[in-house]
């Protein structure tokens, strides 16, 4: 079993600063941090670096270039076991609210949680050592 | 009328002695006379012109008195008409009442007879004319109520806001056709029960003010998404009704089609989600730096610390841009910008605005040239706004462009248009990002965008501009290989040559304000 120290997180965010601030704040819990601005970089990283959990943006390119990438890691090998969450401040282009708080939800947004931008780094942190303990091997 | 001028009399005898002798009786007493010497002078002047009163003898040689009565009043029935007769007897009376005579006077008459007899005659005529004149009055009246109501019915039918009013009892009164359309009915019957064939709705707002305890005049209103899928609104009143008394008679509903206003509300807040989200964005980058300086938790190195500085500095600089281009769009929107009309020529324009970027076109080594077709046209615009459209494009085809890239400005013009071409040997943009160009915020997104910076603003300010001078702007991009914009002008018809130019200059002077605050 990995120690906390060495779990890699993939950060992805098309605005410079933000992925910057979160990398430095994710890094400075004890985690190691790659980062990518957008799903193209960002699936190569993956494919590449394996992480043992992804945070994504959900507007890059496109409205959803967040989901697309998170459909496609749930899809991979590795993927589908690792916690995926996106970050999201913009309800309003889709015209709903999004949440995946039931598993139904989780299934159909295939992540395992939303989370409100700007991103509170401890809720981020409490979510991914829940995920890491509950699937501990 | 008639009390003022002399009461009008003829008098129609055979006998020349009686008329002579009663025409200046009666002519004495203020009447005006004419006299006629037989039946048929007596018909032809009765007939000819109204008199007030006739006095007619009934035996004539050659027409009898009561033929020319039936005669005058064929023509005149408001005339009076007395017959004077030397053979009075109860027959001949009745005859001459029969055939429509006011009264009858036996011959001989005294001067006093003759002078009651008209006075009562004068007094039965003045009645007869005031009746006349009442019952003219009224029937005019009717026609004109008449008129009024189908005038009335006319203009409520040709309304395009649908109208109903209901009864206090909540039945149909009146409608017009708009009002079927809206109210999604086939027919509406006039007295029947309407209400529960209403949108519950209209009903609703109808029922409030039909259930209220007493009369008062409030206006209820409320807008419907009429087939609940967005495609028509309307926005339904409903007002009381007053009888002349106070008391309610009725409801009455008017049905606006709000559609339109509505999309243009919904565009207004869409972009003003889609404003405080972009500027969300570089309020929430310096924030998180100001949070992440000030963390003691997170070490952080002094090179670090500096940059992040910086990028503070530069995000707050893209974000007070954003505002401005804001107001600048707010402005154009608001139609409040005050535009300073004047002669303007291009080329002036095209070089000052390429003197503001030396420093750019240096630093990344770009070659500019501008050139221009001979004898072009001014235009007549405000100076400010086209120069504004000019740097603008300038300066994307300074920052979209590689470093050692040339720009090139083309002016030209044809019949009707001024043509300025600008065209950089850049990164060019993809279809997809070509069709949102215009869009408030469009920005393209990809590697070789990423840094550069921008609000997503400017094309869409200059669209705004060119669509104000009725202009067009035309975009070709390829990926790769640069994008050429073209803007035209539409040029002043008759006076666009250089050849007028002489009539054409205007002084400072004759420039003039439009302050277009429609």
């Amino acid at each position: 079993m990995q120690s906390d120290e060495s779990k890699k997180i993939l950060l992805v965010d098309d605005d410079i600063d933000l992925l910057e601030q979160n990398k430095v704040l994710i890094e400075s819990k004890g985690y190691k941090v790659i980062t990518a601005e957008n799903s193209k970089d960002a699936w190569e990283l993956f494919k590449q670096h394996k992480p043992d959990a992804a945070v994504i943006d959900l507007i890059m390119e496109e409205h959803d270039s967040g989901f697309i990438l998170s459909h496609k890691i749930k899809k991979d090998g590795h993927g589908k076991n690792i916690p995926v969450f996106i970050l999201t401040s913009a309800t309003y282009l889709t015209g709903f609210k999004f949440d995946a708080s039931t598993e139904e939800e989780k299934e159909w947004i295939k992540c395992d949680g939303m989370l409100n931008k700007p991103v509170v780094i401890d809720d981020l942190v409490q979510r991914l050592e829940s995920y890491f303990s509950v699937n501990k091997s | 009328m008639q009390n003022s001028s002399r009461p009008k009399v003829l008098l129609v005898d055979d006998e020349k002695l009686l008329r002579t002798g009663t025409k200046r009786l009666l002519e004495s007493e203020g009447y005006f006379v004419d006299t006629a010497g037989n039946g048929s002078e007596g018909i032809k002047l009765g007939s000819s012109s109204e008199y007030d009163i006739a006095l007619i003898d009934l035996k004539m040689p050659d027409v009898d008195g009561i033929h020319v009565l039936n005669e005058i009043l064929k023509i005149h029935p408001q005339t009076i008409c007395i017959i004077a007769t030397g053979y009075a007897s109860y027959e001949t009376a009745i005859e001459a009442t029969k055939a429509g005579a006011f009264s009858y006077i036996p011959k001989p008459f005294t001067p006093e007879e003759i002078l009651l007899k008209l006075k009562e005659a004068y007094y039965k005529r003045q009645l007869l004319l005031e009746t006349e004149k009442l019952r003219r009055e009224r029937e005019e009246r009717l026609l004109e109520v008449a008129f009024e109501k189908t005038r009335l019915n006319t203009i409520i039918n040709s309304i395009t806001d649908g109208l109903l009013v209901v009864n206090k009892d909540g039945q149909a009164v009146l409608y017009n056709p708009s009002a079927l359309k809206y109210l999604q009915l086939d027919k509406i019957k006039i007295e029947e029960y309407i209400i529960d064939k209403l949108h519950a709705e209209i009903a609703g707002l109808i029922n409030k003010i039909l259930s209220a305890q007493k009369f008062e005049h409030k206006s209820y209103s409320t807008q419907i998404d009429l087939n609940r899928n967005g495609q028509i609104f309307v926005e339904a009143t409903s007002s009381p009704v007053p009888h002349p008394d106070g008391s309610l008679a009725g409801v009455v509903v008017v049905i606006k089609d709000i559609t339109e206003l509505k999309k243009l509300e919904i565009l207004k807040s869409r972009f003003v989600s889609m404003v405080s989200h972009e500027l969300k964005a570089p309020i929430a980058a310096v924030y998180g730096y100001l949070r992440l300086l000030s963390d003691e938790t997170v070490n952080l190195g002094g090179e670090q610390k500096k940059n992040y500085i910086l990028r503070s500095q530069l995000r707050l600089d893209s974000l007070l841009k954003m505002v401005n281009d804001l107001l600048d769009i707010s402005r154009i929107e608001m139609k409040k910008v005050s535009r300073e009309i004047r002669e303007i020529q291009i080329l002036s324009v095209i070089k000052s605005a390429a003197e503001l970027f030396q420093n750019e076109l240096k630093g990344k080594n770009i070659s500019l040239s501008i050139n221009s077709n001979d004898g072009i046209p001014a235009i007549y615009a405000d100076y400010d706004e086209i120069t504004r459209v000019l740097t603008n494009l300038l300066s994307n085809a300074i920052k979209y462009n590689k470093a050692g890239g040339t720009v090139a400005i083309h002016a030209g013009s044809t019949e009707s248009y001024l043509t300025v071409e600008i065209s950089d040997t850049g990164i060019g943009m993809k279809p997809a990002e070509k069709e949102r160009l215009f869009r408030e915020f469009f920005r393209a997104k990809n590697e070789k965008t990423k840094n550069i910076n921008g609000t997503g603003l400017g094309l869409s300010i200059i669209k705004r501009i060119v669509d104000f001078y009725s202009g067009k702007i035309e975009v070709e991009s390829e990926w790769g290989k640069g994008t050429c914009f073209k803007i035209s002008f539409p040029l002043r018809s008759g006076m666009h040559k250089t050849e007028n130019e002489e009539q054409i200059i205007l002084s400072d002077d004759n420039s003039f304000r439009i302050n277009n605050n429609k």
